[in-house]
């Protein structure tokens, strides 16, 4: 094993790392168009020395998203949107450094937690995964979906943003590679042309949560900016591992939580942090302080996310089948090799098995080292003045959003239109937490929910398929409830 | 040897002479080119045939092309702006399959683009059951419609997934008319989701591909995840160019007897179905002519030096280079052979 520790092998992991952590941090930037960038490289590299460099633009590249969420309330990825709840307000209130450090740690153990799991139970894990069927994977989203009560502060309107995010997100076509009919729908007339492939969910959320936040500003005039002082920046008296000890069970049980939804294809990485959210929401003493800058938001979430990335492996590896977007372009590099991914891989490759393993823990900790110790100079990016930094933001944007698609110019349109539309629906009531949160599930609770009806003739199919329906259930209706009871405590104490 | 300017200047001279030929090709050619492809995965085949074909166009042409996985609507918009040779398009037999099957998004390419040339296959389309099923072969599968047993086949609709299909209903229509109607689809997205509807009992056969579900082939029969083969829809003479040992358990000789004529789902009684899956690129109508021509010019080139071919191999695709003239051609013959094939199945519905 230790022939694969050359010393280009691990220059790649930490090169691929420290790479991916740029782009997560990049508002519009993602993990997945760091490895896609990256990809070609792979093939005059070799497999392993490939995978070096891939894995830790990945883990780089999950991690990364937390800076701009915390710093700036602009998920650097879909998966980091639950992060900018309570790491936003923890930095507006000066707190900044100290979410930042909750959170690497919290990516840290998420990704090891995850590591273990892969290499212990990968083969297993994957047996369990095909027990889910349509039916299991839609009563997930659904549970994910139960978030939006959970995050509004008036339940009515946040449930109806929450909807109409999702009815958006099903304009344009009806998928055929999602198992659609490849038919438009919801699409007003004459807006074909554009609107064929619907809003393109990371123009989306850079707009509502960074063009939006810019025009707030501009709004209410600039404000003086943070000085390192406010934000202690420099000192990390504020920040203490003993955080971790009342956040223990939180800490691990989103980690398994984001492992376990890595491992269910199809169902997404943004799932796996919104559903550890939710958990951590649903169990706290104090729920009410969640999306206020609460720090056990901040540890579902990232522990959450950076969860998924060892648990997507486990789908890739055991059946070749990718259980995210980013390690659907691991198969290219496997592809390129000639090196077949299924479930004989792990036994037929142990070289390269090892390596990913060795890769994803060299990446998680050079991902700690890197971002702990360089924590008060990304945190110096709040002391910048406005006028210099909110150009640069819708610049990023701008750019971000252009080159998600490979350079389609109505993701630039799209990000402008939400960015008005996020602007103007605080004025008017819509909250846009529960509508990111219902436009980013919408789709997929959608084919899941059309599919299981297909599939299986009638709606009790969702209440009989398996125990395991009967225990998401379970679940979702706890959640409904502790929503339904918080917002009514929420309301006395208003009162 | 002292080198001063006068060395410098030859050497420079030389250099100049010798990149002569390229530069001629290459100065009918934008300096930068886009190719848009069908797809929006980076990790699938369509990007990997393009990606070879534009790093190999790339060299020989002395042009940046960069490869944009856009997805197939996005690629026809950008193609069909594009008239300055800067965006030229690579897909497979979606391209027409789409329009074939009424998907929208899709046009007639012959009459909307022009062809170019054909690059390479990827023979790997297949069809499969699962390692307990009673059906042990195509013919056990069309008897059984014919015996009135519904046989559901999970297909991605709408194209390359369907086609095999298409061409099972109208072999049973052929065979057994009626016996069409007991070959239902059961329309899913991904391979993930196929394979899920193995497991999940909703379907019998499922559309598949040898590159992604060979290794499940290889598994103990009382695995819930072990299949079979019935059908790999490639012509012979593709998969004989593939390497003897074929891809990991399963031999070349053993894709074969997938394949016709070992295993025939007729066509018309006396001719088999096939379908190799093949890439190609599509160039807006209006395009200068001396580009495609500059186009099939190096890419003779380049398969006539082998080494593009030797890449292909590895990655599992069978080589198939066919100058822009030609590929219209072919392209335009099967599209006819498939046009037939759905008529026919829809005409009894």
């Amino acid at each position: 094993m230790l022939e694969i520790l050359t010393p280009l092998f691990l220059s790649l992991i930490v090169g691929g790392t420290l790479v991916g952590i740029i782009f997560g941090a990049i508002p519009g930037m993602t993990a997945t168009m760091a490895v896609a960038v990256c990809l070609p490289l792979t093939y005059s590299l070799g497999l392993e020395n490939g995978l070096a460099l891939l894995l830790g633009l990945y883990v780089g590249g999950i991690s990364g998203g937390l800076v701009p969420a915390i710093l700036l309330g602009i998920p650097g990825t879909p998966s980091s949107i639950t992060t900018t709840f309570d790491g936003y307000p923890m930095a507006q209130r000066g707190e900044g450094e100290k979410a930042l450090r909750i959170g690497i740690v919290s990516s840290f153990v998420g990704g090891i937690i995850s590591l273990i799991v892969l290499w212990l139970f990968a083969p297993t894990l994957a047996d369990f995964a095909i027990k889910f069927s349509y039916v299991e994977k839609f009563l997930i989203i659904f549970f994910a979906m139960t978030v939006m009560a959970a995050l509004s502060s008036d339940m009515l309107m946040g449930v109806f943003s929450g909807v109409l995010g999702v009815f958006i997100s099903l304009i344009g076509t009806y998928d055929i590679s999602n198992g659609g009919n490849g038919e438009l729908r919801l699409i007003p007339p004459g807006t074909e042309y554009w609107l064929e492939s619907g809003f393109s969910l990371l123009p989306v959320l850079i707009g509502l949560f960074g063009l939006a936040a810019i025009l707030e500003q501009a709004e209410i005039g600039v404000p003086k900016g943070h000085s390192a002082k406010d934000l202690q920046v420099g000192k990390s008296s504020s920040f203490s591992f003993r955080i971790f000890a009342t956040n223990g069970v939180n800490l691990v049980r989103s980690s398994l939580i984001g492992t376990f939804v890595g491992i269910l294809p199809g169902v997404g990485g943004s799932a796996a942090s919104i559903i550890a959210y939710t958990n951590a929401k649903t169990f706290s003493k104090t729920p009410e302080k969640f999306g206020k800058g609460e720090p056990a938001g901040i540890i579902a979430s990232e522990s959450g996310n950076n969860g998924l990335t060892g648990g997507a492996l486990v789908p890739l590896l055991s059946l070749g089948i990718p259980g995210d977007s980013t390690t659907a372009l691991l198969i290219g590099a496997f592809t390129l090799q000639g090196i077949q991914v299924g479930p004989l891989f792990i036994g037929n490759n142990p070289v390269t098995w090892d390596a990913m393993i060795i890769a994803m823990l060299i990446a998680n900790v050079a991902m700690f080292v890197m971002m702990y110790f360089a924590i008060r100079y990304f945190a110096l990016v709040v002391t910048i003045p406005k006028h210099i930094l909110f150009p640069v933001i819708l610049m990023m944007c701008v750019i971000g959003a252009y080159t998600i698609n490979y350079g389609i110019m109505f993701d630039v349109w799209t990000l402008l239109i939400f960015g008005v539309f996020g602007w103007l629906a605080s004025k008017i009531g819509i909250e846009v937490a529960p509508f990111i949160i219902g436009f980013i599930l919408g789709p997929s609770a959608e084919v899941y929910f059309v599919k299981s009806l297909e599939s299986f003739g009638d709606l009790t199919i969702f209440f009989t398929k398996s125990w395991i329906a009967v225990l998401l259930w379970v679940l979702i209706l706890g959640s409904i409830v502790g929503s339904v009871l918080m917002s009514r405590k929420q309301r006395r104490m208003n009162q | 040897m002292k080198i001063n300017r006068r060395t410098l200047l030859a050497a420079a001279s030389a250099v100049a002479l010798l990149a002569q030929p390229m530069i001629a090709q290459a100065q009918n050619l934008p300096r930068n080119m886009r190719m848009v492809i069908g797809s929006k995965s980076t990790g699938g085949d369509t990007y990997q045939a393009s990606a070879m074909v534009a790093d190999a166009l790339s060299e020989k042409l002395g042009i940046n092309i960069k490869v944009d996985a856009v997805g197939s609507s996005e690629a026809f918009k950008v193609l069909e702006r594009d008239k300055r040779g800067t965006t030229i398009m690579m897909f497979h037999d979606q391209a027409y399959l789409g329009h074939l099957y009424g998907v929208t998004g899709y046009d007639d390419i012959f009459a909307n683009y022009n062809i170019g040339p054909t690059v390479a296959i990827n023979p790997g389309n297949a069809y499969l059951v699962a390692a307990d099923s009673p059906y042990q072969s195509m013919q056990d599968i069309l008897q059984a419609a014919a015996d009135g047993t519904r046989v559901r086949v999970a297909i991605q609709p709408g194209g390359v997934s369907e086609i095999g299909f298409s061409a099972m209903k109208n072999a049973a229509k052929v065979l057994n008319p009626g016996s069409e109607e007991n070959i239902v689809p059961v329309n899913t997205g991904s391979q993930s989701d196929k394979n899920q509807a193995m497991w999940d009992d909703l379907a019998d056969v499922i559309n598949g591909s040898i590159q992604g579900n060979e290794q499940f082939t290889q598994l103990p029969a009382d695995d819930v995840k072990a299949m079979r083969f019935v059908w790999i829809t490639a012509r012979p003479e593709t998969l004989e160019q593939a390497p003897e040992a074929g891809m990991g358990g399963t031999s070349r000789d053993e894709m074969l007897k997938h394949a016709s004529p070992a295993t025939s789902v007729t066509l018309d009684g006396s001719k088999d179905f096939t379908f190799d899956k093949e890439f190609f690129l599509l160039y807006n109508k209006d395009m200068d002519p001396a580009v495609s021509e500059a186009i099939d010019a190096a890419l003779t080139e380049i398969y006539a030096d082998g080494e593009i071919q030797k890449r292909q191999k590895e990655a599992f695709f069978m080589p198939n280079f066919l100058p822009a003239a030609e590929a219209k051609a072919h392209l335009e013959d099967k599209n006819a052979t498939y046009a037939k094939v759905i008529d026919q199945i829809s005409a009894g519905n």
